[in-house]
């Protein structure tokens, strides 16, 4: 099914490890662009230092194919952005990486996720620690509606993740003040968190996933529902929480991308068409889908 | 630009407005909304017209069995009768001849009463229960032995019936069930303020008797009051197991496709099948006692789980899908997530749901005869193996009772009945607001 047009250029691309060589793209400047690529990426896959590394991800649901064949690294430290028009598999993809696809009926996921030498789409893989390692951030903000404490709680104490009653308000604060809520929560602790604004409610939830301290944090659309100011705001969060965790942050908006981002991937009706540092995707896209989608001519 | 976009081409070619098209069909609507909402009303007027007709005449029916008329009996309580031997042995005083003694009281005031006959018809005016009521008065202060108390007693229920204007004074004595010499002692008990309505305490403490001044509702209360507590003890915890599970963990299959039909096939079978059933299989086969509130529990948890499962599946679907996710998202295991944070959003609609089935078991009749609920249980029950009855039952143990009292007592059970379902139902819309409004 897949019409391959195969550049034969040198494979140039900075990869960690260089057994991962089926995968051709060529990353060269000067090289003639494949411009009819099909189940085919361009650009640099693989990170200099990985987090996670996904090889050949299908994504099915029921006999619908979501997602094809995609393979790409999620780097330590980075922010990688998603972009891409709606129903092209950006989301699914996402939610592969912490196995929430494992909640939908009928969803099958092939491919192999290698994160810490493990394969954690593996079938005997226990989803519980992998979420807690993996942790996700929703389109719509979503905080249990209890307290503000106990939705920031919740995840530390399922894990046992404090010894004391002390402990644990330790991590429910600083992960307060690392989401930039605390300053604004901190006197209404005992209120439901489903009062606070838009806004509030998705650093709250986004205060929610560090509190279980993750190594990588997938956010879908988390600015989505929100308007500028706290679009900035977490903008902002996000800058500040890539020093110590690998981000993968879903967008429709580009401009989002291009200021959060270190890389950016862009999908297109389930295939990954490219990636590349975000810089060389907005500037020289090398697939013309890839600069069609940033020029506006559609999507 | 803006004119030919809100105008369409007419067929006579000159270009009509959209708005007079609009316009022009407005009447039409409009009539079509009040006609709408016209039905909407009938219906509600019609529907709250029976509800209104049906609470009247029960009441009318049955109010009057809150109250109850009494006679004031001067009984001299003397020694030889009541303690012969003089030791005031509680056992002895228990088993010595109220009865005589009232009859005794009775003989007194009227001494023209001669004859085997009217002697009986004398002390048809008052209740057996009387004796009873002299026993307990003794018992609880012996002192009062060689006294003359003064006891006001319950009539029998054919002078109550009198009383109330049940029973005409106008019609031939042969068509009467007082004969003339019981109305003319009436009267003249009257006429010396010896009778007196009271309000029929005896009615909220006393089981079923075959003498309606003596028969009360308490004994079925209590009956159902066990019923109810084992069915609420093992069909809330399973109905809500099965729920969650069913909605939660099931994989969706054949099997649980099977299931589900299965259990909507249960909300539908008639109540006296699962009587038949529990006949079967809780009495005949396991041996459970008959009449016994544990096999009328058993019998109405068959009959509420369907109601508890589908209230508690829709409950749990009804909790959006995103709070499953954030605690999934954050490393909540399957079991974590329902606990913490899916049961407690549900558990209003579970419990509303739990209530109204308890309401319906509470009203269920067809399959507490089946096992034998509905045997004349004269005793309170203490216990749920005890034999007892339930309200619904007496209700129809009352309704079938040839006696007239009987008839305003059974509109007053009804009447207790519904005050349970109205209370139950006002206690479910209490917890849904007070729940909802907490989340």
């Amino acid at each position: 099914m897949e019409t391959q047009v195969v550049t034969m250029q040198p494979n140039l691309q900075r990869q960690s490890d260089p057994s991962e060589s089926p995968l051709r793209a060529p990353t060269s400047p000067s090289a003639p662009v494949a411009r009819e690529v099909r189940g085919q990426t361009v650009g640099e896959l693989r990170s200099r230092d990985p987090r996670m590394r996904c090889t050949d991800i299908n994504v099915y649901y029921g006999e619908k194919q979501a997602v094809k064949n995609v393979n790409i690294d999620v780097g330590n430290n980075e922010v990688l952005a998603m972009i891409g028009p709606s129903g092209c598999g950006k989301t699914t993809f996402l939610r592969c990486l912490n196995r929430m696809n494992d909640t939908i009926a009928g969803c099958r996921v092939t491919g192999e996720i290698m994160m810490d030498g493990t394969d954690i789409n593996g079938r005997d893989v226990d989803v519980v620690p992998l979420r807690a390692q993996v942790s996700m951030v929703f389109q719509k903000p979503n905080p249990f509606p209890k307290s503000i404490w106990e939705n920031v709680a919740f995840g530390p104490r399922i894990h046992g993740l404090a010894q004391s009653k002390a402990e644990l308000e330790e991590i429910v604060v600083s992960s307060l003040q690392r989401a930039g809520l605390w300053n604004e929560v901190k006197d209404r602790l005992q209120e439901p968190g489903t009062g606070l604004s838009g806004g509030q409610q998705q650093r709250l939830c986004i205060a929610r996933s560090i509190a279980v301290h993750p190594e990588v944090i997938l956010m879908d659309e988390p600015c989505s529902a929100l308007d500028p100011i706290s679009t900035a705001r977490i903008e902002e969060l996000i800058d500040e929480l890539r020093e110590n965790y690998s981000i993968c942050i879903v967008t429709h908006s580009m401009q989002q991308a291009a200021r959060v981002s270190q890389r950016t991937a862009y999908f297109h009706l389930g295939d990954l068409i490219e990636v590349g540092d975000t810089k060389e995707i907005f500037t020289r896209p090398q697939h013309q889908l890839t600069e069609d989608y940033i020029t506006g001519r559609f999507g | 630009m803006s004119n030919a976009a809100a105008t369409l081409p007419a067929a006579g070619g000159a270009p009509r407005r959209n708005v007079d098209i609009i316009n022009a069909g407005m009447a039409r609507r409009r009539a079509a909304e009040r006609r709408f909402r016209l039905y909407g009303r009938v219906a509600i007027g019609l529907g709250l017209a029976f509800l209104v007709i049906l609470f009247a005449s029960i009441i009318a029916n049955g109010y009057t069995a809150f109250w109850q008329t009494h006679i004031r009996l001067d009984i001299p309580l003397e020694a030889s009768v009541i303690d012969p031997d003089g030791k005031r042995d509680p056992e002895a005083l228990r088993r010595a001849d109220y009865g005589g003694l009232v009859k005794q009281t009775l003989r007194g005031m009227f001494p023209e009463a001669s004859g085997r006959r009217e002697r009986m018809a004398l002390y048809g005016l008052v209740s057996t229960g009387a004796a009873f009521d002299l026993r307990d008065r003794v018992v609880a202060d012996p002192s009062l032995i060689g006294q003359t108390v003064s006891l006001w007693v319950p009539a029998d229920d054919d002078i109550d019936m009198l009383m109330k204007g049940n029973i005409q004074r106008a019609a031939p004595e042969k068509d009467r069930r007082l004969k003339d010499n019981q109305l003319a002692w009436v009267d003249s008990l009257a006429a010396e303020g010896r009778l007196e309505t009271r309000f029929n305490v005896d009615f909220f403490t006393r089981a079923d008797s075959r003498d309606p001044e003596l028969a009360g509702i308490w004994g079925a209360a209590v009956g159902s009051f066990y019923t109810l507590l084992v069915t609420l003890l093992l069909s809330f915890p399973l109905g809500v197991a099965a729920a969650v599970y069913l909605e939660e963990f099931a994989p969706r299959n054949r099997w649980t496709d099977l299931i589900e039909v299965n259990i909507n096939n249960l909300a539908a079978v008639p109540s006296i099948v699962f009587g038949l059933l529990g006949l079967a299989v809780f009495i005949n086969f396991f041996g459970l006692p008959r009449s016994a509130p544990v096999v009328g529990g058993l019998v109405l948890t068959l009959m509420t789980l369907p109601t508890i499962i589908i209230a508690s599946r829709a409950a749990l679907k009804s909790v959006p899908p995103s709070i499953r996710e954030a605690a999934l998202g954050v490393g909540a295991s399957p079991v974590q997530a329902m606990i913490y944070h899916v049961l407690p959003l549900a558990l209003p609609g579970m419990l509303t749901g739990t209530i109204i089935g308890m309401a319906q078991a509470l009203g269920e009749t067809a399959p507490l005869l089946m096992i034998g609920m509905v045997a004349f249980i004269a005793d309170i029950p203490r216990g749920a193996f005890d034999p007892a009855t339930a309200l619904p039952v007496q209700i129809y143990l009352w309704a079938d009772s040839p006696e007239r009292a009987f008839v305003e007592r059974t509109s007053a059970a009804i009447m207790v009945l519904l005050a349970f379902l109205i209370a139950m139902n006002l206690f479910a819309v209490m917890m849904r607001r007070r729940f909802e409004r907490r989340w």
